[in-house]
């Protein structure tokens, strides 16, 4: 093919072409008999393309691409995101209120502190680490899951 | 997709579910194996999953899997792992297996499933004798029934090119089309 219409007719075809061009082609395809040879082998393929069956993908590639993804490696900054979601600050944050207010009120004058309870919230929650981390397990949505929480570690023990 | 780069599961799903019959029909006309289009599959959704961030609200979302798509498909030829066949799109003498997973008009009656097989058959021949981007171009066009401007976006490419790329690869597969018709493309004759 040596016609410089050529290159365009494809395009011509799937209708991708410019208003003008368009129409440069068309008048062309009406005087050049090689075009409008190649314009309709190209019609007839495009034709015969929407024959062929489709492909269809299996079934288990859905369940292999979910367990793909739950094997991936989390993130430190996803671990690390996971402590400062509010199911964990909170109460965190409220025993800390609770065991300073303890301290204030309570507990002897400040002047009068030991050293070593200068950091005694800071204790107090490491104490209870793993009374926070039943709160992240269960969640807090209710009064019930108060409950639940107190009583985790009776029911781990009953199983 | 905004959803997916926070981690919700359950939208990556959704985006599974209405994209990836496309992403496989795509890697499926790009490698000609359907083993190896279902592996691509997955590992596309996978890339898709953990580059989720690096998607732009400005882009169409097709236009982004499809780059992701292509690209890893590129890479892979490239990298030399397996060779475009398409000797599975070919199904043995008296192997009705192939057919399995091809959905078609074409099961009712056996002559049209033979045609259909025929065509299969020429249709893989031709891409595998084009170069990956007129491949990936040409899927693109005809099974996704994608824009040329959204091809020439996916592959990074300017619209001329990409009509280039369609031109020569269509008329390319036209030629096996018209060779098969006039009988002139003998059954089994691939090396």
């Amino acid at each position: 093919m040596s016609c410089h219409f050529e290159e365009d007719l494809t395009a011509y075809v799937d209708e991708e072409l410019p208003a003008a061009r368009r129409a440069q082609v068309e008048a062309h395809l009406g005087t050049c008999a090689g075009c409008r040879a190649t314009e309709g082998l190209l019609r007839h393929a495009v034709a015969r393309l929407a024959e062929l069956p489709d492909f269809a993908p299996s079934a288990d590639t859905r369940r292999a691409v979910l367990a793909r993804l739950d094997a991936l490696p989390v993130p430190w900054w996803e671990r690390l995101k996971a402590w400062w979601r509010p199911a964990v600050l909170v109460p965190s944050a409220g025993l800390a209120a609770a065991v300073g207010l303890a301290l204030v009120v309570g507990g002897p004058a400040r002047e009068a502190l030991p050293e070593e309870l200068e950091d005694a919230t800071e204790m107090e929650l490491v104490a209870n680490l793993e009374l926070v981390e039943d709160y992240e397990l269960v969640g807090l949505d209710d009064a019930d899951d108060l409950e639940v929480v107190a009583s985790l570690h009776e029911l781990e023990v009953a199983q | 997709m905004l959803k997916v780069a926070a981690g919700d599961r359950r939208a990556f799903a959704w985006l599974f579910d209405r994209y990836h019959a496309s992403v496989a029909r795509f890697a499926f006309r790009f490698v000609g194996d359907r083993e190896r289009a279902e592996e691509l599959t997955q590992d596309i959704f996978v890339k898709l999953y953990r580059n989720a961030k690096a998607y732009q609200p400005t882009a169409r979302f097709k236009t982004f899997l499809f780059r992701v798509a292509t690209n890893h498909c590129l890479n892979e030829v490239r990298r030399g792992e397996y060779r475009v066949a398409h000797t599975s799109m070919e199904t043995p003498e008296g192997d009705e297996a192939g057919a399995v997973e091809m959905a078609g008009p074409d099961g009712d009656r056996p002559d049209q499933a033979l045609a259909g097989r025929e065509l299969e058959r020429v249709v893989g021949e031709a891409l595998r004798d084009l170069s990956a981007r007129e491949r990936a171009a040409f899927t693109m066009c005809r099974f996704e029934g994608m824009a040329y401007r959204d091809i020439a976006e996916v592959l990074e490419a300017s619209e001329s090119a990409v009509k280039s790329l369609i031109h020569r690869a269509t008329l390319a597969v036209a030629r096996r089309i018209e060779e098969l018709q006039a009988g002139a493309v003998p059954a089994r004759s691939r090396a």
